[in-house]
């Protein structure tokens, strides 16, 4: 590409998150990329999964206008006392409603941005970066999915002086991430399930792929002097990542694969904060009625983890656990105070 | 259930630590507020003459919630007054002989005095309301210009109600020169008069000057007439006392009486008891409870007297028991109408003190008392007073950071304000140079400053800035540009009910209909916003004269700098720099309103003029959807939007350029631009129509220089951009007024963020909280109060009040107890906290 080509091109971007600290190093911007090539079943950003944009209403906004009903060209819409109806199969994504709705109950979500802007969005807090050894860092849904956009961008910012994250489910073509990577100070690698039919099973793809562009990242880390780091990311959701042997088994895989590269091995805590947004794509969500992890659980996995063949100093965990007293999980997706640690889990 | 919310949350409420027995009895005793059986609450003091007077009103001009108080408290203060014996030929003297007489007399004779059990400190009751000393005429004299037609509170009233703001000659916010009465003592100052006075010419002895120099003598008297007195009492108290090391205390405390504050403090007992009695006594002299008396840089000045103890053996942990007891008796300022329940005005008094922050030569000043003062603050939170602002800079020692951050976790939110030098300093070079007071303020000179109240910055011992005296709702202006001059709205006289005629109050702008395009309307606004200055420096010179005419604080001007120079008292404007402070409130709100206007009516064409008039004027009920896409759609200051914060930057420019083109008349004083929101920004909100960025009539008003509410959608990161860009950000040719930075705010401005706890869950998020306040310094503005809430907690504390009376809260650098704000405020808080949407 050329370089005005470079500038002027463009990816789906789903959102851009300010002073995210759960997504690598220092204070970081987070940008999340539309579509994801992985189809996790407990997925906590279903909105990134599709490449698409997609169309969600968020009742509590709505002022009941009705002016979106007017303008959507497909009629897709239908406004009732039990809330919006968005009929799936009309609805386009054009955006037209979510354009003409004055309290932005109706949004879309997946926007196109201009290489250049997208720069000069996340340069702004470069001095936060600076200061503590921060940067950006590019999420997902699956940013290997948009690679030439992807490599430019870091390039980009590399060439700023900002340190910049790949984070990857890792199915993504050897040829993404040889342009990718050498723009990346680091990589955040997602490995779920160790048990390739249990992968799946709950993803729908084997592991076999995941596995072959850690190695080649390894490889490549290996041989090249960026990147120079490696965090291995492993979401324990209730019921399918959160076995001893799977934890176990990973931590056999990272021994043996990446020593002397990986840095850090955290384990996420499963969070349930997002199954408002199913309900608002219409879609179903397996682990609607899963409960959060206990700490004691999350604890009794970091100990497995550090037992488990790995430099037991890189394992950590993060993420919110049960409450104590708590029988049932709390559903706290109309709550605006409960901020989803997006990065966390990487569908 | 408060409890166990408490117990589980990882937000608990803080609670004080390592306190001694006798400081943890002292701290709870000061809690039990009114069912205490001693207290300080004001007493008055008369002359005993029919027409004697004792409030002075026009020193809460500035606080809304006092008007429907100020005929009440007149008149129980009145009729509750004590008379006083007058000496012979009382009334042939001046009034500052008068008045300076009679606040030592009531002082020194008439106020009781105790010592607490245990207290370490004497001077204990200092909250007095005193005679003004007024013979027959003078009293008329005061009528006529407060009280007439278009006297100082019907002006100030007016103002008021039409929602310009508020102004009045308040009392307060100065840090007195308290190093220098350590450093000589009272006896230095008071030779120092004597000295200037004899220096005078006869007829000046016998004039005005002379006769103010002989009241700052009768002042000068004071600490050491009631120290010896207080002397006598722990004398006293230590002869009856059983208990052997207690006695030895009291023995000690007598013998410290004798000596300071009159002779120079030699330890750091004697120092700091010397400070409290020459502090509490600026209290006394101003009739005026705290409100703004600053300490300065305390861990600086009380250095030397620490390490000479040090080095004689002080016990590390009694010399924190020193400070402990100066922090409780800073609170009893807090009693002075304590019968009254303990909201609305006696919330948020403010002596401020300093720690940390720039030297000369760039050199970082914080020091071994920088964290003893930290380990005090962090033992006796929550607790209102003093109020600690930490100054940082862009070398500040990690060590000092990782304990900033690490008072900010185990608390609920920060206990202290922090203050940013380079920003700072870079709006007070700017002051010396657009008030020609170069020779008092220079690059060589002024990280000396610090702030008084909350953050606003002055320079020490011979500035009073009158940081809250003119609060001006810059929206006013907006208003104004879309009616051509006129209120949207009729005053309504809330007693009966009626609406007033509306009238050609500002300049007319033109039919704002027939504009055609936002340029002619930023004009119309520039033209109002020259009028709304011109009415509030108008109003505040009212007030202001009448004060510098009739009421002198003597005691105080011993301790600024410029007055004994100049024979003239502070009130007559007589401290070295003595410049007043433009507040500018509502900003966001204006600069929202603006770019609202300009999407709507102009770029997007949502609306016409007049069909945005009509929905303001209808409070926007049957507007609804161009209410929400004035909310939602509109752009906003505060999200780090180039185009919207460029408009800021137009505002600011706009207003600050009145505000340094203004002096009062009657004391030569220049006005300087700063953004202190104090809590008008709540209570305005009521009085104001509805704005054109979606706000209803009732809803807040946007506070100092923060965002709207719910407007920072992006993050405390770009929140903290956009402030730092609309104070100037850095000059583009490096040549800020101080390193690169520029400020047009000398006063600085007040910005509150509030954090998700879970940033400071670990040691490596408290590290990530640290590069922030870093890159604050570099990008953000001249000072931050982190708040740092649980809503849940909030939220049970409005259900449970009295299972939180030590929950505090910051709004506007300013503390709290959460549960004595109003419900709005309260809801105000936890709305904040969400960063949502609004």
């Amino acid at each position: 590409m050329s370089s005005e080509e470079i500038v002027n091109s463009e990816a789906m971007i789903l959102e851009i998150q300010r002073m995210s600290t759960e997504d690598g190093p220092g204070i970081r911007t987070t940008v999340f990329f539309k579509g994801c090539s992985l189809n996790c079943s407990w997925c906590h950003n279903p909105e990134s999964i599709s490449k698409q944009p997609q169309l969600h209403w968020v009742g509590n906004r709505c002022i009941g206008c009705k002016s979106c009903l007017d303008v959507c060209p497909q009629q897709a819409l239908t406004l009732s006392e039990s809330g919006m109806a968005i009929d799936r199969t009309l609805c386009d994504g054009c955006g037209e409603c979510a354009e003409e709705c004055p309290s932005t109950a109706l949004e879309l979500m997946g926007e196109t941005w201009r290489m250049s802007d997208l720069v000069d969005e996340v340069i702004k807090d470069k001095v936060y970066f600076d200061k503590s050894d921060g940067g950006v860092t590019i999420s997902g849904g699956e940013p290997t999915l948009q690679p030439q956009f992807a490599a430019a961008f870091l390039k980009s910012l590399k060439e700023r002086g900002v340190q910049t994250a790949l984070d990857t489910c890792g199915l993504c073509s050897q040829k993404a991430l040889e342009i990718i990577l050498p723009y990346a100070t680091m990589v955040l690698f997602d490995l779920k399930v160790m048990n390739s039919e249990r992968h799946k099973h709950f993803t729908n793809v084997g592991n076999e792929r995941i596995l072959a562009s850690l190695d080649y990242i390894v490889g490549f880390m290996r041989s090249h002097v960026h990147p120079k780091t490696l965090w291995i990311r492993t979401p324990i959701i209730p019921g399918a990542t959160d076995t001893e042997e799977n934890i176990r088994a990973i931590g056999a895989y990272i021994a043996e694969h990446t020593s002397q590269v990986v840095e850090r091995w955290e384990l996420c805590a499963f969070n349930n904060l997002c199954l408002d947004k199913y309900q608002r794509l219409d879609l179903a969500w397996a682990f609607e009625s899963a409960v959060l992890n206990r700490k004691e659980d999350m604890e009794r996995l970091a100990e497995v983890a550090r037992s488990s063949g790995v430099n037991p100093e890189i394992v950590h965990w993060t993420g919110s656990t049960r409450l104590e007293n708590d029988s049932k999980p709390e559903n706290n997706a109309t709550d605006p105070l409960k901020v989803v640690n997006k990065g966390c889990m990487t569908p | 259930m408060a409890t166990a919310l408490a117990e589980r949350s990882e937000n608990r409420i803080k609670e004080p630590t390592g306190l001694s027995d006798r400081i943890q009895w002292l701290r709870d005793y000061y809690f039990e507020g009114n069912k205490r059986p001693w207290n300080n609450q004001f007493s008055a003091w008369s002359t005993g003459t029919p027409w004697d007077i004792q409030f002075s009103e026009f020193a809460f001009y500035i606080v809304p919630e006092t008007f429907m108080l100020l005929d009440p408290l007149n008149g129980s203060f009145q009729q509750s007054a004590r008379n006083v014996d007058l000496p012979e030929g009382f009334w042939s003297w001046r009034l500052p002989e008068r008045r300076s007489w009679f606040v030592k007399e009531v002082m020194v004779n008439h106020v009781p005095r105790e010592v607490l059990p245990g207290d370490l400190l004497a001077g204990a009751r200092f909250n007095i309301v005193t005679s003004f000393c007024f013979n027959a005429e003078e009293r008329k004299l005061y009528d006529r210009l407060l009280f007439s037609k278009n006297g100082a509170r019907a002006q100030m009233k007016w103002f008021h109600d039409h929602g310009y703001g508020n102004a009045g000659a308040t009392s307060g916010h100065v840090i007195p020169g308290y190093e220098r009465a350590l450093t000589i003592g009272w006896k230095g100052i008071y030779e120092d008069l004597e000295e200037k006075f004899g220096a005078l010419s006869e007829m000046d002895k016998k004039g005005p000057k002379g006769s103010q120099l002989q009241a700052m003598m009768t002042s000068a008297t004071m600490p050491k007439e009631l120290a010896e007195a207080y002397s006598v009492l722990c004398f006293e108290m230590s002869e009856a006392e059983k208990d052997l090391e207690r006695k030895g205390e009291l023995l000690q405390m007598a013998q410290n009486l004798t000596r300071t504050p009159w002779e120079p403090p030699e330890t750091f007992w004697e120092a700091v008891q010397a400070l409290w009695m020459t502090h509490m006594l600026v209290m006394s002299d101003e009739n005026y409870p705290g409100a703004g008396v600053s300490f300065g840089r305390l861990d600086q000045y009380l250095l030397p007297y620490w390490e000479t103890s040090r080095s004689r053996g002080m016990d590390r942990e009694f010399a924190k028991e020193i400070l402990k007891c100066f922090w409780f008796h800073c609170n009893t300022a807090y009693d002075a109408m304590i019968k009254n329940g303990n909201q609305g005005i006696t919330a948020g008094f403010g002596q401020l003190l300093t720690l940390s922050g720039l030297g000369s030569g760039g050199k970082d000043m914080t020091n071994e008392l920088t964290y003893i003062m930290l380990e005090v603050i962090d033992e006796m939170s929550p607790i209102l007073e003093p109020k600690p602002n930490v100054r940082l800079h862009r070398n500040s020692p990690e060590e000092l950071l990782d304990k900033v951050v690490e008072m900010v976790a185990s608390s609920q939110g920060a206990p202290f304000l922090l203050n940013f030098d380079e920003r700072s300093m870079a709006g007070m070079i700017l002051e010396g140079r657009r008030a020609g007071l170069t020779h008092l303020i220079n690059e060589d000179n002024v990280h000396e400053y610090a702030p008084v109240g909350c953050l606003e910055n002055t320079m020490v011992g011979n500035d009073r800035s009158g940081t809250v005296d003119n609060n001006l709702n810059l929206l006013k202006a907006v208003e104004l540009a879309i009616t051509g001059g006129r209120d949207m709205l009729a005053f309504v006289d809330p007693l009966v009910g009626k609406p007033e005629k509306i009238r050609q109050d500002g300049p007319k702008t033109g039919d704002s209909s027939r504009f055609d395009s936002f340029d002619a309307f930023w004009k119309a606004y520039e033209k109002q916003t020259r009028y709304i200055v011109q009415k509030c420096v108008d109003t505040y010179e009212l007030s202001e004269s009448t004060r510098a005419r009739l009421f002198t604080t003597p005691y105080l001007s011993c301790l600024v700098k410029g007055c004994a120079e100049s024979g003239k008292d502070i009130t007559q404007g007589a401290a070295e720099i003595s410049l007043t402070t433009l507040e500018a409130v509502t900003y966001a709100t204006t600069v929202d309103s603006l770019l609202a206007i300009k999407y709507l009516v102009f770029d997007k064409q949502q609306c016409t003029m007049d069909e945005l008039r009509q929905a303001l004027e209808d409070n926007w009920v049957g507007h609804e959807k161009l209410q929400a896409i004035a909310k939602n759609k509109a752009p906003k200051y505060g999200r780090d939007d180039d185009d919207a914060d460029a408009l800021g930057i137009k505002v600011m420019d706009c207003w600050c350029e009145e505000a340094w083109k203004h002096s009062t008349k009657s004391t030569r004083r220049q006005y300087r631009p700063g953004m202190l929101s104090w809590n008008y920004w709540a209570g305005d909100g009521y009085i104001m129509a509805a704005s054109a960025d979606g706000r209803e009539q009732g809803q807040f008003l946007s506070n100092a220089i923060c965002p709207s509410n719910g407007a920072d959608i992006n993050g405390p990161t770009s929140n903290a951009n956009s402030v730092g860009k609309v104070l100037g950000g850095k000059a583009a040719d490096g040549k800020g007024d101080w390193e690169g930075y520029l400020n047009p705010l000398p006063n600085g401005a007040s910005h509150t963020i509030t954090f998700n706890p879970s940033l400071l869950k670990d040691p490596e998020h408290a590290a990530k909280f640290k590069a922030f306040l870093r890159g604050y310094t570099e990008n953000g503005g001249t000072a931050l109060q982190i708040n740092m809430l649980d809503p849940e907690v909030l939220k049970d504390a409005q259900k449970h009040p009295q299972d939180y009376r030590h929950l505090l809260v910051r709004i506007t650098g300013y503390n709290a107890y959460f549960t004595t704000v109003g419900r709005e405020l309260q809801n105000e808080v936890i709305e904040r906290l969400s960063h949502s949407r609004f």
